[in-house]
C-alpha cells in the first residue's frame, strides 16, 4: 500500500522548489552598480529563458515518451544532425534534400516503429539511434562544422532571425502550449498515460497502442529537429558534435518535474517547472562564477533535493 | 476455545474518508471468523491493518492476550499473522517457487538461489493446495485462480497461526474453492484460525464459526453463525431489507438471426467450439479452470490467434487480430483480472470509466454527464471521480471496470465474471443489467465460475472441458449437477 501524505498536488510541490530556487538565487545574486540584484534584470530573466528555450523544446516530446513508459536518446543526435542539415542548406555546402522538418517526424517515427513492432525495449531503439544518426550527421559534414557566416546573405539573415530573443523564447512558450494541451485536453494525452500506466490494460481497452507509440517518438524527433534549427541560429554554425548529452539534461528536467521514469504519471506543467528549475540553477551559479566543474557537482545536489522535495512519502 | 488476537477501536483515513471509525475485531484460536461488509466497508482495510501493510490512525491490537505493535508484514510473520490479499501481490516474472519462498521467514535463503532447495520446499505445501503446477513455472503464465492458490500456498508456507483471507475464492472455481474448504478445515483442526472476508453467503455458512458485519468503518454486530440466517446478515450488511432471489430467465425466446456465429473455432488453448449467439441472448459460459473460458473470450476480442475454423459477426466472416480492431466489429470484453488487464490504477475513477469510449479532444462535463448515470445504476461508492482509482474497494474498482464497457455499449460483449468481488447487494444490480442488455438486443456471453449466477442470468449455458465445448444446456433443463458433469468430462454432449 502505498499511502499519500496530506498532499499537494504534483504541480504545486514542484513549483514549491522551484520558488525554492529562485529565492536562493535572489538572496545571492551579485548587485549592478545600481544597487539592484542582477539576477532580477529584465535582460537577465529572458536570458534564463532564451538560455532554456532548446532543451525546454526537447523535454517536452521526452515528457510524453517517458509517460509511455519509454526514453528516448537519441535526441542529442537528431538536434545536431538538423544543425548540420541546417547549416548546409543555407550555405549550399551540401544537397540537402529540402525535406525540411519532415525528416526529423520520421527518424523519430521510426524509432517508434523499431519500438511498437518490433518490441524492442525503448532504451535500446533509441541508443541505437543516437549512435546511429550521430554518425549520419559527421558522414554528411564530414565532421566539420559548417559556418552560417555573419554577412548579407540569406544564410545570416536567417539565422539572425532565428536567434532573436522573443522568437526563440516565443516560440518554446507556443510549443509548450500546444503539448500541454496534447496531453491535459485530449484523449491522445489520456492514451499516452494509459499506456504508461498499464500496458495491457490499455491492449484489453482497445487503444491503439503502436499508433500512439510511434507519434509520441515521431514527436520527440520533431521537437528535436526544431531544437536544431534554433540551436544552428543561435550559434552561427552546424556542428555534427552537438547536443552531446542534452537527452540527459531533458530527462532531468522531466524527472524534477515530478513525471515518474516509470511512466504513467506527469505533466508538461511540471516538466516546464524543472525545465526553469534547472535554467535558474545554472544562472545562479554562473551570475556567481562559480566554476563550472563545481556547477555540475552543484547540480548533482539540486537534481536529488529537487526530485526529494516532490517525493510522496508513504505514511503508512 | 483462549483468544488468538484482539483489535480494538481501529481508526483509518484517507484524506477525508474514514475506512475504518473504531472498528475491532476478536478471533479464537482454531475459529474461523467471518469477516463481511458492503463493498467499501472497510474489510481489506482492516485485514491489511492486521497483516501490517497499512499502518492505523489509532487502535490497539492484542496477540494471545498481549498488546503487540504491528507496523510492518514483517512483524506481522513474527507473529504467525500471514494474509492472502484480495489484489494478489506475486511477481508474476518470478517463478512458482521463488514468489512461495521470497521474504518467507520459514525458508532462510542466503547467497546463491537453489532452485532445487526451493522446489524441495514447495513441494508439500503446493500438493496441499492441489496447483498441479510445478516449483518452476513462472507465475505469468498462469490464470488469475492458479495464481490465487500460489499465494495461498505461500501462506501456508509460513506456519502462520493466524492467516487473513481476503476474498480467496472470487477467482476460483467450485472445484478449485471445494480443495480451499479442506484445506481450511485441515488446518483448523490443527489450532490455525482464519479471518475470512467473503461476498458469498453459502461459504460463510459451509465453513464459519462467526461473522463480524461491518458497515461504514464500524462494527455492527458479531453473531454466531450457527445461530443466524443469510437473510439476517445482510440485513445487517445493507441495513435494509434485500431480496436476493431473483427470477431465472423465461426459457429461451424464438430468437432472430445470429449475431455471432461461431464455428469449429480452434485457438492455442480451444478445439473445434461451435456456437451461435442472438441479440437479446445471455449465453453462460461454464467449465473449471483451466476449461477454456477466457481464452474464449480473447479469440473473440482479437486477443489470440485463431488456428482454426470462423467467426461471423451478423453474418460476415470477420478476423478480428486486435482488440482495436474487434471493438470496431462490435465486441467488447470485460477482462477477468481488473487488476492486470483492466485498470490504470494511478488514473482516475473517470478516465478509467471513459478510457475506451472517449475520442478527440476531451470533454469533462460531457464525460461526466455520461458516467454519473453509470455510478449511480451500480452503486459505485467513491471518494470522488478525481481519485485515483487504486484507492476504490475492490468491488468499487469493479464497479468503475464494468461501467467502462455499459459505455462503450458494444453489441456483442463478452463479460468475464462480472460480479468478481462485488457484494450481495449490488451483484442483484448487476444480473439486472445484464437482463437489460439482452432486453436492449445485445448480444452477452457471461463467463462465470459461479452456477447459480449462470443459471440466473443466461438463456442457454455453454460448458468447457479442455478447451472442448462439453455440452449446451438450455436454461430450463440445466441444473448445478448437469453443468459440473458435463463440466469434469463425465458426460458427452447434451446434443
Ligand atoms: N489507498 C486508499 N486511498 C484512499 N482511500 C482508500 C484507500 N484504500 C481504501 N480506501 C477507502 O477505504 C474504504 C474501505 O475500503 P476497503 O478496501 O477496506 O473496503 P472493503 O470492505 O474491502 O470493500 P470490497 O468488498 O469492495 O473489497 C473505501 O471507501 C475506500 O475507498
Ligand atoms: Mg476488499
Amino acid at each position: 500500500m502505498t499511502g499519500k501524505r496530506k498532499r499537494l498536488p504534483g504541480d504545486a510541490r514542484s513549483l514549491l522548489a522551484l520558488a525554492g530556487i529562485v529565492l536562493l538565487a535572489i538572496v545571492f545574486s551579485p548587485a549592478a552598480s545600481d544597487g539592484s540584484r542582477i539576477f532580477l534584470q529584465a535582460g537577465n530573466l529572458t536570458d534564463i529563458l532564451r538560455q532554456i528555450s532548446i532543451i525546454g523544446i526537447i523535454s517536452l516530446g521526452m515528457t510524453l515518451v517517458i509517460l509511455t513508459g519509454g526514453i528516448d536518446l537519441s535526441v542529442g543526435s537528431i538536434l545536431a544532425l538538423s544543425t548540420s542539415l541546417a547549416a548546409m542548406w543555407l550555405t549550399g555546402a551540401g544537397q540537402e534534400p529540402g525535406y525540411g522538418l519532415r525528416i526529423f517526424y520520421a527518424l523519430g517515427a521510426l524509432n517508434g516503429a523499431a519500438v511498437a513492432a518490433l518490441d524492442i525495449q525503448p532504451f535500446i531503439v533509441t541508443l541505437a539511434s543516437m549512435i546511429g544518426i550521430r554518425g549520419l550527421a559527421k558522414w554528411l559534414t564530414h565532421n566539420a562544422n559548417i559556418d552560417i557566416g555573419f554577412g548579407r546573405d540569406v544564410a545570416a539573415a536567417f539565422a539572425e532571425v532565428f536567434r532573436r530573443k522573443p522568437l526563440v523564447i516565443g516560440s518554446y512558450a507556443a510549443l509548450a502550449a500546444v503539448f500541454w494541451a496534447l496531453l491535459a485536453r485530449t484523449v491522445f494525452g489520456r492514451h499516452v498515460r494509459a499506456i504508461g500506466d498499464n500496458e495491457t490494460a490499455a491492449r484489453y481497452a482497445g487503444l491503439p497502442i503502436r499508433r500512439v507509440k510511434v507519434i509520441v517518438y515521431a514527436l520527440s524527433g520533431l521537437l528535436a529537429g526544431f531544437a536544431g534549427v534554433l540551436y544552428a541560429a543561435e550559434n552561427h554554425q552546424g556542428n555534427p558534435n552537438a547536443g552531446v548529452a542534452y537527452e540527459l539534461d531533458a530527462i532531468a528536467a522531466v524527472v524534477i518535474g515530478g513525471t515518474r521514469l516509470s511512466g504513467g504519471k506527469g505533466s508538461i506543467t511540471g516538466t516546464i517547472v524543472g525545465t526553469l528549475i534547472m535554467g535558474v540553477l545554472t544562472n545562479m551559479l554562473r551570475l556567481n562564477n562559480v566554476d563550472s566543474n563545481v556547477e555540475m557537482m552543484v547540480k548533482a545536489v539540486i537534481i536529488v533535493l529537487a526530485v526529494a522535495v516532490q517525493r510522496q512519502r508513504r505514511t503508512d | 476455545m483462549p483468544e488468538l488476537l484482539r483489535a480494538e477501536s481501529i481508526s483509518k483515513r484517507y484524506g477525508g474518508v474514514y475506512a475504518l471509525q473504531g472498528a475491532g475485531l476478536s478471533v479464537a484460536e482454531g475459529e474461523i471468523h467471518a469477516l463481511l461488509g458492503e463493498n467499501g466497508a472497510g474489510k481489506s482495510t482492516l485485514a491489511k491493518i492486521i497483516a501490517g501493510s497499512v499502518r492505523p490512525d489509532s487502535g490497539r491490537i492484542f496477540f494471545r492476550g498481549a498488546p503487540v505493535s504491528i507496523r510492518n508484514p514483517r512483524d506481522a510473520q513474527r507473529l504467525g499473522i500471514g494474509i492472502i490479499y484480495q489484489e494478489l501481490d506475486l511477481f508474476p516474472n518470478l517463478t512458482i517457487g521463488e514468489n512461495i519462498v521470497i521474504g518467507n521467514r520459514s525458508f532462510q535463503e542466503k547467497g546463491f538461489v537453489d532452485f532445487a532447495r526451493i522446489e524441495f520446499f514447495c513441494g508439500p505445501v503446493l500438493d496441499r493446495v492441489g496447483l498441479g503446477r510445478g516449483a518452476r513455472e513462472l507465475v505469468a503464465s498462469l490464470p488469475i485462480g492458479q495464481a490465487q492458490l500460489v499465494a495461498l500456498a505461500r501462506a501456508l508456507s509460513m506456519d502462520a497461526r493466524l492467516i487473513l483471507m481476503d476474498e480467496p475464492t472470487s477467482a476460483l472455481s467450485d472445484d478449485a474453492a471445494a480443495r480451499l474448504f479442506d484445506v481450511i478445515g485441515a488446518l483448523k483442526r490443527s489450532g490455525v484460525s482464519i479471518v475470512y472476508v467473503s461476498h458469498k453467503m453459502d461459504e460463510i455458512f459451509r465453513i464459519c464459526d462467526r461473522a463480524t458485519v461491518l458497515r461504514d468503518g464500524r462494527v455492527i454486530a458479531t453473531e454466531e453463525v450457527a445461530h443466524t440466517t443469510p437473510e439476517a446478515l445482510i440485513r445487517l450488511m445493507v441495513g435494509r431489507e434485500l431480496s436476493t432471489t431473483g427470477d431465472r430467465l423465461s426459457s429461451p425466446v424464438n430468437f432472430p438471426a445470429p449475431l455471432l456465429s461461431v464455428s469449429h473455432l480452434t485457438t492455442r488453448k480451444l478445439r473445434d467450439v461451435t456456437f451461435d449467439l442472438h441479440p437479446g441472448e445471455v449465453l453462460g459460459v461454464a467449465g473449471l479452470v483451466g476449461a477454456g473460458r477466457s481464452e474464449l473470450g480473447a479469440a473473440l476480442f482479437g486477443l489470440d490467434r485463431i488456428r482454426g475454423g470462423e467467426i461471423r459477426v451478423r453474418g460476415a466472416a470477420a478476423h478480428p487480430r486486435s482488440p482495436a480492431a474487434a471493438m470496431r466489429l462490435g465486441i467488447g470484453l470485460l477482462p477477468e483480472d481488473r487488476k492486470l488487464e483492466g485498470l490504470m490504477m494511478d488514473m482516475s475513477v473517470a478516465e478509467n470509466t471513459t478510457i475506451a469510449a472517449s475520442r478527440g479532444l476531451i470533454r469533462r462535463t460531457r464525460e461526466e454527464a455520461a458516467i454519473e448515470p453509470l455510478y449511480a445504476r451500480l452503486a459505485l461508492r467513491s471518494p470522488s471521480w478525481s481519485a485515483p482509482v487504486s484507492a476504490l474497494s475492490g468491488g468499487n474498482q469493479q464497479k468503475a471496470l464494468l461501467a467502462r464497457w455499459l459505455l462503450v455499449n458494444p453489441d456483442i460483449v463478452f463479460l468475464d465474471d462480472p460480479a468478481r468481488g462485488i457484494d450481495v447487494g449490488a451483484k442483484q444490480d448487476i444480473y439486472r443489467i445484464i437482463g437489460e442488455l439482452a432486453a436492449a438486443g445485445k448480444g452477452v456471453l457471461l463467463a462465470s465460475s459461479e452456477l447459480p449466477e449462470l443459471l440466473r442470468c443466461s438463456h442457454r449455458i455453454l460448458v468447457l472441458n479442455e478447451g472442448r465445448m462439453a455440452a449446451m444446456f438450455d436454461a430450463a433443463e440445466a441444473t448445478q449437477e448437469k453443468i459440473m458433469a458435463a463440466a469434469s468430462g463425465a458426460v458427452a454432449h447434451d446434443r
